[in-house]
């Protein structure tokens, strides 16, 4: 498969503060990558960097494996952090004129604006003025933006923050049916990490400016160095475990004990000790979630 | 979906395409072109009616002779005094007040020589008007006297017929100066409110996008200068477009109420007024525009336009003045440079003073200067329109679209 978009060695300096630190990762074509890290971490100085608005000190953004210039990123489609329409400009008209600035000829931009608008149920506000809409509807307004000239790109910077339930789930269900439809390779950042969990195909991870994770789900869950699972024991003695070697105990709620187990620390001998001290209710690996390995990364 | 070729240069036009079309929709466009047209037309219906110097109806009640023989010194001078009959005192005062009359004089010559007669008038007389009757009286109580020695009246009327004594100028005066002057006058006030009030609509535009951060989902897809070149050139064909409707509302005004007394140089005027706004639009909106993006918030704009405000100004205040005296120093070297040529050179050109060589001077200056300002100017802006936040200096903002 061709390479999609490709962040490639960007580094980024904002005085003595190190903003991205040799960043690479790439996003093929027809998957949607989440981006996470803690806040200023670098999402978004690599999204500005990727949209070209700011410039890199080093490195370069490529997309089907040629470098982007103002041509190459008609294509793409962006949400900044910080949202901007014009206030004063209708719905409609905003939409065909930011369609127009991407190279969309004027009947094409109206078609498209109008069946964004529609597909993101705003479509009745079209002629009302951007500042005369509900802040959730003007994220709608502002996704439409990013995609209202069909982009094969979508760069989006925390596009879920201020949506409701109801508006997440249109979101979503826009992400995937653009990947899915139009193979639209989409990253977007976000610090709702069980979202991103459920709906990502690749995660990456971003530190102090650094990629310190990046893969599937289960990538990250295998490449973690900590292992835990979870046992209820019915009628054994405090601390039972404490005779293995390489066993500490990390938490305990509603019965149960989390158990972390050091390299060597074998969980098969962790079961047959539990057995032989009491009754057996429950064991099993614990499966980090994405906001635990996030922690664990972000902590490290 | 279909695509225009892989080329962005056009872009700029679709920018300006939507200053134009969004500012002619505003309120505050309408709102300054109706100010505009009715500031002129007082100004035009004013000058049309007013009277202006020189020209006076004089009514009289009695004989009319110190009436006529008032018309008839006036004429002789060049100030035009229509001279009429009225029945009575009381139709003197009620065409005083009606305003269809300066002045009216009562009484006969018989009065005049005694010393009886007297000027009706309002509240006062004008000055060239009260010495008119006052010299025709005195030639009246003359005649008497000169008919009273049995002096010919043959020779009396041959001496009174004889020419005035003429002044004769060192410098040929042009008899249409006044009304150039006001013609000149109007120009510079057109051109003054089109590059202020448009270059002022260029900086806030600039901060609306920036405020709004608009500018960002902008310039994700087109280049900063594309966006600014697009927004001087909306913005500047509206007001181009602006002033070329009030320049033909004005003449055509000027034209029907009689206001213009010389059409060629009226229309002169207004080409150049129009030509030269072009010139200096471009030159004072790339200087507005860099400002604008230096600020995040309408309130910080006043502290960034300052010093172009005072160019701006000045260079009214010296045009004005170039109205009086266009061949004084200042009003040359301000009709050279190109902050202030716009507004002096037409003034200069109007009432006849400029050389050639000046005005292509002032051409070539201004071109060049305004080629050279815009790529400074949109270096500043494109450094400095997507930060917000503190005021950003022009040094970093130069450094940073590096």
């Amino acid at each position: 498969m061709p390479p999609g978009l490709e962040l490639i060695g960007l580094r980024r300096r904002f005085g003595d503060v190190v903003a991205l630190d040799d960043v690479s990762f790439e996003v093929d074509e027809g998957t949607l990558v989440g981006f996470v890290g803690p806040n200023g971490a670098g999402k978004t100085t690599a999204m500005r960097v990727t949209l070209g608005v700011l410039q890199p000190d080093a490195g370069e953004v490529r997309w089907r494996g040629r470098a982007v210039d103002r041509i190459a990123r008609r294509r793409f489609g962006y949400i900044p952090e910080e949202r901007g329409l014009y206030p004063k400009m209708r719905v409609l008209e905003q939409l065909v004129y930011l369609a127009r600035l991407h190279g969309v000829d004027r009947a094409a931009a109206r078609t498209s604006a109008e069946e964004i608008l529609e597909t993101l149920a705003v479509a009745d506000r079209s002629r009302d003025r951007v500042e005369t809409l509900s802040l959730g509807n003007q994220q709608r307004v502002q996704l439409a933006a990013a995609l209202v000239h069909r982009p094969d790109v979508l760069v989006l910077d925390e596009p879920f923050s201020g949506l409701d339930p109801v508006g997440t789930d249109v979101l979503v269900d826009v992400l995937r049916r653009e990947r899915r439809e139009r193979g639209v390779a989409v990253v977007f950042s976000s610090h709702q990490l069980e979202l991103v969990e459920r709906i990502c195909d690749r995660v990456v991870m971003i530190v102090r400016g650094r990629i310190v994770a990046d893969g599937t789900i289960e990538d990250l869950r295998a490449s973690r160095t900590r292992r835990l699972v979870r046992v209820e024991v019915v009628g054994a003695p405090d601390r039972w475990y404490e005779s293995i070697p390489g066993v500490r105990l990390d938490g305990e709620g509603s019965g149960a004990l989390a158990l972390e187990l050091a390299d060597g620390a074998d969980e098969q001998r962790v079961l047959d000790l539990a057995r032989s001290v009491g009754e057996v209710r429950h064991f099993s690996r614990i499966r980090p979630t994405l906001s635990e390995l996030f922690r664990e990364v972000a902590s490290a | 979906m279909s695509e225009r070729a892989p080329s962005d240069r056009g872009t700029w036009r679709l920018v300006a395409s939507r200053e134009f079309w969004v500012r002619i929709r505003d309120k505050g466009f309408l709102i300054s072109t109706s100010i505009t047209v009715a500031v002129l037309s007082v100004f035009i219906v004013l000058r049309a009616y007013g009277g202006g110097v020189g020209s006076f109806d004089l009514g009289w009640v009695g004989d009319g002779a110190l009436a006529e023989r008032a018309a008839a010194i006036g004429q002789r001078s060049g100030v035009d005094v229509t001279a009429r009959s009225l029945p009575d005192g009381d139709a003197a005062e009620a065409a005083l007040r009606d305003g269809s009359v300066d002045a009216v004089v009562i009484g006969n010559v018989q009065d005049v020589r005694d010393g009886t007669a007297i000027v009706r008038v309002v509240s006062g007389i004008p000055a060239q008007l009260d010495q008119l009757v006052q010299a025709a009286a005195i030639g009246l109580r003359i005649d008497g006297a000169l008919a009273d020695a049995d002096v010919p009246a043959t020779t009396v009327e041959e001496l009174e017929n004889q020419h005035p004594v003429a002044a004769s100028p060192i410098e040929v005066p042009d008899p249409d100066r006044p009304a150039k002057a006001s013609v000149a006058f109007v120009s510079v006030l057109l051109l003054y409110g089109q590059l202020f009030g448009y270059g002022l609509w260029v900086a806030t535009g600039v901060i609306e996008e920036k405020s709004s951060r608009v500018v960002e989902v902008l310039l994700s897809a087109i280049r900063p200068r594309q966006l600014l070149a697009g927004k001087i050139a909306g913005i500047g064909v509206l007001g181009l477009l602006q002033l070329i409707v009030i320049a033909a509302f004005a003449i055509t005004l000027a034209t029907v109420t009689g206001a213009i007394e010389i059409p060629a140089a009226t229309l002169w005027a207004a080409a150049l007024t129009v030509g030269w706004f072009v010139l200096a639009f471009a030159f004072y909106a790339s200087l507005f525009a860099a400002a604008g993006a230096l600020v995040s918030r309408m309130e910080e704009l006043q502290n960034v336009i300052v010093p172009i405000n005072l160019i701006v100004f000045a260079s009214f205040l010296i045009s004005i003045g170039a109205l009086q005296d266009p061949g004084s120093t200042m009003a040359v070297v301000a009709s050279l440079l190109p902050m202030s040529s716009a507004l002096a050179m037409p003034v200069r050109i109007v009432l006849g003073s400029a050389t050639a060589w000046q005005i292509a001077l002032s051409l070539v200056i201004v071109i060049v200067s305004t080629a050279l300002l815009i790529p400074l100017a949109g270096r500043v802006y494109a450094g400095a329109v997507l930060r917000t936040g503190a005021k950003v200096r022009i040094r970093d903002a130069w450094r940073a679209a590096a």
